[in-house]
Parts: structure tokens; C-alpha cells; sequence
């Protein structure tokens, strides 16, 4: 076990008490394991990876780092290296200077020589593909190399966790993919233990081992990203990570974790559920978008609406359909060039596997 | 075991205060917060509560007798000519601040907008900066040289013939007085309201140029009501240097321009009537205090962010 | 049709902020021209050109020695500004502690309290405690209630920087004291150069707080304040010629030096 946070509370001075930044945050991480706390600004994530950090300290609750209690531990004591959102580099300081900086602090002298630090240094460049720029000053480099740069200097002193705050946040769509490509690379060549925050789902999705969702200060839901994506417990986690429909109604019945649920139209749809709620206990089903069928209206649909708005997305087109008899739209992914044609205004029909239905009451 | 451990405040199971980050948090903050609280405590604070402990008391003759009676701060309030001295410096101070701020205007407007270049800029400023270092003394007597009844401006005057004899009303007035003090304090002013100015993002001025405004209507309605922080900051600095001084009354000003600074150190050094002349130190620090609370109120409602 | 102008650019705001600029640059204008005039009054009709008053200045050991002590006691100024103000400056933006509003108050009150106020209350308590009147009381003096410049300069310029650098290095193992000199200090060097230059600009010329605190030895203005109050003549604005043209110098070459190094760290 490479980190255990142990019912972890913190609120900030003059902050409302009973809704703190972090509420009972408790979340066991592998070691080795590359995890993603995610949620919407305000959740909690980043001050929760802050005091994994050390930069934070909490009001109750403890964190282990393999087994030792370093809940007040300072920061520098830790051991874990954070990558700050705005880079953090030293802006007086050349890219080298930067690298070196871990090496070159009073705790590590007489470890290195001169010529050991340079090596490290070039060693470090070139695992994040910045050869030759260790004369440069950070100003002079593009957010990309930034962000690079503050990856090698967390990494030169070979720390066992690495902590990461948004660090893609300001990078372009492009810049952001290839960084996510690299990111899982090291991770999986370094072997060392990964905490990722981010707002973004896909990022978060597409990276890690383990993903806790978090909202108002607590986890929602921690699990792999199939779980977290394909059996959501909560409807947060559900609306926060993909496209899913809500559609809310009532619980007819529910048994063995399939649960049946009428919506206020009278049609009644059947899916998994997390656990076994009384009937008549108010819930949501929740369908993906790209789970659901759509095709011309035909007698033998189920669920019958139609077609509000049509958009070509690329690989897949966006239809908003009215569900008959019901106030709400339901989004359907349909891939590019399949199917038949349908427009804005066609009457359509609707289906989807029970298995691709979530009913949860939370 | 892990429940026990887990049921224990943080911090009780870590022995030694060297590795507890919220105790290197405290050491840190005493560190940088007693040396300077020291020294305001035994030079500000300490020599304020003196002031006060002097404005209870009385002389008798040439002796201080401790009391405790509101006695000087009544006389200091209401007893001519100290009550009226009072609005008068208050008057300087408001007219100095107003017109300082009116002066620097045009000038950090031309600095923020019709200076594209950061070199231009940083030239102007020091333009600005410049007249500032020359010694206050050498120019607050400039313009008794200036504005004399054998001075500059009124041979000037005379030579173009616009006047007959020399003005004396430019002279030992309350005019010259709050013009001096307007010319001396404008920089701040400038550099006060230029910075605020500064900040506005040009693309603010073209969105309402390009919703129809036209100049006058983008100056009232955006750049002048952003700029009030910067005025306020500016004006809060100029007024307090035009109502605290005492060196350009005694120059320029006449017998009846003497501020509040001037009879404090006469009350010390001349009548010898410390009670009294702390009571009105004291009146003044009040006062100062509540500008400085204000002052803050007031730019932190009229702030705003980009 | 006509290009509109663009905004910032008009005619007439180009005219009346060189107006204004020129307002500023009247007194220091009739402040040089009468140095060189001959006429033993300072004023009009001009006589000359004679450097006859920068020999007097030249040969006016009193005024000389109030230079040397002027430029000391503004030093100890500096000293005072930066011992207290920075600390200051880090206390207020980097922690929080009860009393900071208060604190806050106190330190920045010198901003908008007459210095004379200032004056009175620590001669005051001078007396009471016996400290005779020195260069050392002037600093005492003028330096605290100076300490202000160098509190707020720093703290904006702390405000700016923001904490993430000195948290990634701390997260890298610094110590605080590392932390402080390898991080801190770089980033907020020029904040503290230049509110040394402006202590030290109006310690060199502060007239009310001394006016008060002077013991036997004055500083120039005290020395160009009894020569106003005697006999005015020109060698007044010889030496505030030559003190200006020195500062001048000195204040644009510093600004020059610093320039470099404030952009980058700046962007």
C-alpha cells in the first residue's frame, strides 16, 4: 500500500464548517497505481492531493505513507514530488538550474559530484524529450517545454509518488493528447505511483488504474474507469463522466439488482441497479448515449419521440430527441454513415439493451 | 491496532516538533512577524500611548501634571483657532487631493492608452518620477520665485501687457498654498491612477468601440468608473501629505494659512503646552486612522478584477 | 473618409498631458536657471551666468557635512525599511495570525499620518526615556514610518508571484532558509530595490520628522531650511542643482541596471 488517506477532513479558515473542502476523504492507493481524483472546481480534489503533498494539513484524519503516519509531516520530509498546475518553474533559474535544484539543496550534499548532477540533469532532458535546452530560461520556453521541465525536476530525485495538480490544464487539445501519451508511458517505464487530478473526465478515463470522483468535498465513487464509466452509483457520476441521459421516474420493483422504473408517461424501463430500493422510491435510469438505437418510427418501438436538433460531430452524429408524453430530451450517438436517414422533426424510435441501463436512486 | 491509531488526533503520534509541518508553520511566522511587531510596538504604539497619557493631562507652568480630564481634547475641538485650523487643513487636503488627481488625469491616460510601447512608457514614468527627487524645499521656494510680486510669471505678465502693476494675489495666499502642494504631490497622483489604468485590457476599449461608443461615452462609462481605485489610492496619499504639511504654509502661504502641523509644533516649542498639542496629535492619528479604514473600504468596493 | 483615431492617441490628450508634464518640470526649471544667476537675490531680472554659487556651495563645509549625514541617515533608513518591512511584507502575505487586520493597520498608518504626528509622539517618548537627539534618533524617526514603502512594495510584488514556486521547492526538499534564499529573495529583489530607492529619495529629503528629532548634527534639508528662513541666495539652488543632478543620475542608471533583470523575472 503505497498511500492510505484515512477519513481526512480539512476546512478552511473563515469557510462554512459544516461543508468542508475535504470530507471524510478516505481512499487507499496501490503502490505503483496510477489514480485520478476528478470532480468539478470546488470538489475538494486539489486540496486533498495538496495534503497528500504536504502543502496542506488536515483538521482530522491521517495519511499513511507506506504504513508511517505522515499526516504533519512538512512537505519537504515527504518524498513525493508535486507537478503544480502554472508549472511552478523558477523563472531566475536556467532549465538546468531548474532540473538540478532537487540535487543541489543542503539535504543532498555530498551525494552528487558536479559532473554526477550534470548527468542527471541531461539524463532527465532527455527522458522528457528537451535535449540541448538546459541554457534556456523558462520564459523562453513554450508552455509545452514547461510543463516538461517541471516534470523532469519532480522526477530527478527519483521520488516514490508523484503528485499531479491539473498539470495539463493550460495546454492546447493536441499538446494534451501527446502529454497523456507520455504521462502513461512513464508511468508504466517508471513503475512509481501516479495521483492525478483533473476536471477532465476523458483525461482521467483514458490514464488511469483507478478513478475517485469526488463532489462537495467528498469521494462519490472510487473504482477503475470501466466501473466508474459502465456502473456509476451515483447520478453525480453518472452526469460528471460521459454522456448519460437522466430519466427520472419511480420504482416499480426491484429484486437481485434489477430494477424496474416507471416514468411519468407510463413507460416503464428495466435496468442494474447499485442496490435494491424499496418500490416506489424516486430514481433515475440513466442510459449512455452511444448505448441507445435510434431509427425511423416504426409500430413495434417501445419508446417513441421526435428528433430535436441533429449534429454532425465527426465520428458520430448528435440527435436530441423529445421522448413522447415526457419533458425531457434524450441525446443518441449514432456513428457516422449508419443506419438510415433521419432529420430534424422525423418521428423516431428508440431501444437499448437492459443491460446498458443504470437505475440509481442516489 | 489501525483502528486505535486511526481514532487519534494527527500530530499526537509524532514525537519530535522538527518534522510536524503545521509546528515549522508557526516557527516560521514568529520568525518573520516578532522582529517587525517588536518594532512597531515600541515606536509607534508605545510613543502613541504616550501622546495620549499627555493629552489627559495639564501644565502647571512649566510642569506636566498626569490627569485624566477630556479638558484638551474639548479645547482642541472647540476652542478658536485650533476647531477652525482643523477644517482648514481639511480644506487644503480635499483641494490639493482634487485638484492633483484633475492634473494627473490626462497624463496616466496618455501613459496607459497613447503609449504603445513599454519602453515609452517606462521613459514617461521616470519623466513623471524625476521633479520628485529635486529637494521638496528648493521647490516649494521655485514658486515663490515664480509667482512673487517682482517673480517670473508676473514679469512676464507685465512684459506681454496683460497687466499693468504686479498681481499680489498670486503670492502668501491660500491660492499658492494648495497650488504648491497640487504641484508637489501630482506624481503620486499620476502614478496612482496610471497603474490602475494600466490594467484595463485594450480590448475592452475596442468592444465598446465596436458596440457604438463613442470616445467620450467610452471615458465616462468604462474608463472612469475602473479608474476610481487608483484615483482613491492616489487622492488618500495626496490628501494626507497637503492636510499634514507644514513647510509650504510657512513659505507661500500668509499669516492665516498656517495648517494643523504648524500649531502642533508651535504649541511643543513655542507655549510649551504639550498636553494640548498631544491632544491634537492624537485627534489627527483618529483621524488618520478612520481615512486609512475608508480608504481600503472604499477600494475594495470599487476594485475590479479582469 | 477619415481613420478614426485610435483610442489613447487623440490630439488634444497628446497636448494636455504634455502640459501637465511641463507643470512638472517649472519649478525645477526656475530652480537651475537662478543657480547660475548672478543677482544675490533669487529672482528676476537674470544677471550672469556666474557659477559663483556652486563655489559658495563648493566652500560650505556646513552644508557639506549635512550632505554626508543626510546620505547616512537615509542608509539607516534603508536599513530599518528592509530589516522590518520585508519581514513584514512575508508575515502579512504569506501567513494568517489573530491581530493581522490590526497589524496591518499599524504598520501602514505612516502613509497617511503627518509626520510631524510621527515626530511628536517619539519625541515624546525620547524624552521620557532620556535618549538624547542624534542622526540616530532621525533614523529612528524617519525610518519607521518609512518602513511602510518597503511593506507595501513587497507585498504587492509577493501577491503577484504567488505561493507555487515556493512550494514546489520546498516539495523538493528545500529548507526554509532555502527556500528564502534561493526563491523568495530572487523573485522579490527588484520590489526591494526599488523601495530602497524611495526610502532612501525621501529619508535623504525628509524635512518634518527631522525638523523634530535633530539633535545637533542637521541633514540638508535642515541646513537648506535655515538658510530659507535667514538670507535666501542662489547657492540654495546651486546645491539643490547639484543634489538633484547626482540623485538624477544615480536614480535613472539604477533604473537602468534593474531593467533586465525585473523583465524576465517579471514574464
Amino acid at each position: 500500500m503505497a498511500l492510505e488517506l484515512v477519513d481526512l477532513v480539512k476546512a478552511f479558515p473563515g469557510a462554512d464548517a459544516a461543508h468542508p473542502a475535504v470530507d471524510r476523504v478516505s481512499l487507499t492507493i496501490e503502490r505503483g497505481s496510477f489514480v485520478s481524483l476528478i470532480g468539478s472546481s470546488g470538489c475538494g480534489k486539489t486540496t486533498t492531493l495538496r495534503m497528500i503533498a504536504g502543502l496542506e494539513f488536515p483538521d482530522r484524519g491521517r495519511i499513511l505513507h507506506e504504513g508511517r503516519d505522515v499526516t504533519l509531516v512538512p512537505t519537504s520530509e515527504r518524498g513525493m514530488r508535486m507537478m503544480f498546475q502554472d508549472y511552478a518553474l523558477f523563472p531566475h533559474m536556467t532549465v538546468g538550474e531548474n532540473v538540478a535544484f532537487g540535487l543541489r539543496l543542503r539535504r543532498q550534499r555530498g551525494r552528487h559530484t558536479a559532473g554526477e548532477i550534470d548527468r542527471l540533469v541531461d539524463e532527465q532532458l532527455e527522458r522528457v524529450h528537451l535535449p540541448g535546452l538546459r541554457g534556456r530560461k523558462p520564459a523562453e520556453l513554450s508552455g509545452g517545454q514547461r510543463q516538461r521541465v517541471a516534470l523532469a525536476r519532480a522526477l530527478i530525485t527519483d521520488p516514490e509518488v508523484l503528485l499531479f495538480d491539473e498539470p495539463l490544464g493550460a495546454l492546447d487539445a493536441g499538446l494534451r493528447r501527446a502529454m497523456q501519451f507520455e504521462l502513461k508511458r512513464l508511468h508504466a517505464e517508471l513503475g512509481k505511483t501516479f495521483v492525478y487530478v483533473t476536471h477532465d473526465q476523458h483525461e482521467a478515463l483514458a490514464m488511469s488504474d483507478r478513478i475517485a470522483v469526488m463532489h462537495a468535498g467528498r469521494v462519490l465513487q472510487y473504482a477503475t474507469p470501466e466501473d466508474i464509466y459502465f456502473t456509476p452509483r451515483t447520478r453525480y457520476v453518472a452526469r460528471f463522466v460521459g454522456s448519460a441521459n437522466l430519466l427520472d421516474g419511480v420504482l416499480v420493483d426491484a429484486d437481485r439488482r434489477v430494477g424496474r422504473v416507471r416514468l411519468p408517461n407510463g413507460s416503464v424501463i428495466e435496468g442494474s441497479a447499485p442496490e435494491d430500493a424499496p418500490a416506489g422510491t424516486r430514481v433515475a435510469a440513466v442510459i449512455r448515449a452511444d448505448r441507445i438505437e435510434i431509427r425511423p418510427a416504426g409500430s413495434t418501438d417501445a419508446v417513441r419521440g421526435t428528433v430535436q436538433e441533429r449534429l454532425f460531430l465527426g465520428t458520430h452524429d448528435e440527435f436530441l430527441v423529445r421522448l413522447d408524453g415526457l419533458d425531457a430530451d434524450v441525446s443518441v450517438h449514432r456513428p457516422t454513415g449508419t443506419g438510415g436517414a433521419i432529420s430534424v422533426g422525423d418521428p423516431v424510435g428508440l431501444a437499448w439493451q437492459p443491460e446498458n441501463v443504470r437505475v440509481l436512486s442516489e | 491496532m489501525k483502528t486505535t491509531a486511526a481514532a487519534r488526533a494527527p500530530g499526537t503520534d509524532l514525537s519530535s516538533a522538527g518534522t510536524d509541518g503545521r509546528a515549522l508553520a508557526r516557527r516560521r511566522l514568529v520568525l518573520w512577524l516578532a522582529p517587525p511587531m517588536l518594532w512597531f510596538t515600541a515606536f509607534m504604539l508605545v510613543p502613541y500611548a504616550i501622546m495620549f497619557f499627555y493629552s489627559l493631562g495639564s501644565m502647571d507652568y512649566v510642569d506636566f501634571v498626569p490627569g485624566f480630564s477630556p479638558a484638551n481634547y474639548v479645547k482642541a475641538l472647540t476652542a478658536e483657532p485650533y476647531p477652525d485650523v482643523l477644517l482648514k487643513s481639511t480644506v487644503n487636503g480635499l483641494l490639493t487631493a482634487l485638484l492633483s488627481s484633475v492634473v494627473a488625469f490626462p497624463l496616466a491616460m496618455w501613459m496607459a492608452f497613447g503609449l504603445a510601447s513599454p519602453r515609452r512608457r517606462a521613459l514617461v514614468s521616470i519623466l513623471v518620477v524625476l521633479p520628485w527627487w529635486a529637494s521638496y524645499l528648493v521647490k516649494v521656494y521655485a514658486w515663490k520665485t515664480i509667482l512673487g510680486a517682482e517673480g517670473v510669471l508676473n514679469t512676464a505678465l507685465m512684459a506681454i501687457g496683460l497687466v499693468d502693476e504686479p498681481l499680489s494675489v498670486l503670492l502668501y495666499n491660500r491660492f499658492a498654498v494648495v497650488l504648491t502642494l497640487t504641484y508637489i504631490f501630482t506624481p503620486f497622483a499620476v502614478l496612482s491612477i496610471y497603474a490602475q489604468l494600466e490594467r484595463i485590457p485594450r480590448s475592452l476599449v475596442e468592444a465598446a468601440r465596436n458596440l457604438g461608443a463613442t470616445d467620450g461615452e467610452i471615458f465616462r462609462r468604462i474608463i472612469l468608473p475602473i479608474s476610481v481605485p487608483g484615483v482613491l489610492a492616489g487622492a488618500v496619499i495626496t490628501f494626507s501629505l497637503g492636510f499634514g504639511d507644514f513647510v509650504t504654509p510657512s513659505l507661500v502661504g500668509g499669516p492665516d494659512d498656517l495648517m494643523i502641523t504648524n500649531l502642533v509644533v508651535n504649541l511643543l516649542g513655542v507655549s510649551m503646552d504639550r498636553p494640548l498639542g498631544s491632544a491634537i496629535g492624537v485627534v489627527v492619528i483618529a483621524f488618520s486612522v478612520l481615512l486609512l479604514m475608508a480608504a481600503n473600504a472604499a477600494e475594495r468596493r470599487t476594485q475590479v478584477r479582469f | 473618409m477619415q481613420r478614426p483615431v485610435e483610442y489613447g492617441r487623440q490630439g488634444w490628450l497628446r497636448v494636455s498631458a504634455l502640459v501637465v508634464l511641463g507643470f512638472l518640470y517649472v519649478p525645477i526649471l526656475t530652480m537651475v536657471v537662478f543657480s547660475f544667476n548672478e543677482n544675490p537675490v533669487i529672482g528676476l531680472p537674470l544677471r550672469g551666468p556666474t557659477l559663483d554659487w556652486y563655489r559658495a556651495f563648493i566652500d560650505n563645509e556646513d552644508v557639506l557635512e549635512s550632505i554626508v549625514n543626510g546620505a547616512m541617515v537615509a542608509a539607516g533608513c534603508v536599513c530599518l525599511g528592509v530589516g522590518f518591512g520585508l519581514p513584514a511584507a512575508i508575515a502579512l502575505d504569506r501567513h494568517e495570525f489573530p491581530g493581522k487586520a490590526f497589524f496591518r493597520r499599524v504598520v501602514l498608518l505612516p502613509i497617511v499620518l503627518p509626520g510631524v504626528i510621527t515626530g511628536v509622539a517619539l519625541l515624546n517618548f525620547l524624552v521620557l526615556v532620556s535618549i538624547p537627539l542624534s542622526l540616530w534618533t532621525i533614523v529612528l524617526g524617519v525610518g519607521t514610518a518609512l518602513i511602510c514603502i518597503t511593506v507595501t512594495e513587497v507585498f504587492a510584488r509577493l501577491q503577484q508571484l504567488g505561493r507555487s514556486q515556493e512550494e514546489a521547492a520546498e516539495n523538493l526538499g528545500a529548507t526554509p532558509a532555502e527556500v528564502f534564499f534561493r526563491v523568495t529573495l530572487p523573485n522579490i529583489s527588484t520590489a526591494l530595490w526599488g523601495s530602497a530607492l524611495i526610502t532612501y529619495a525621501i529619508a535623504f529629503d525628509e524635512l518634518a520628522v527631522t525638523y523634530l528629532l535633530t539633535g545637533r548634527d542637521n541633514t540638508l534639508p535642515m541646513a537648506l531650511w535655515s538658510m530659507l528662513r535667514r538670507e535666501a541666495t542662489p547657492e540654495i539652488n546651486a546645491i539643490a542643482t547639484t543634489v538633484f543632478a547626482a540623485s538624477a543620475v544615480v536614480l535613472v542608471a539604477g533604473l537602468w541596471l534593474s531593467r533586465g533583470r525585473g523583465e524576465q523575472v517579471q514574464s
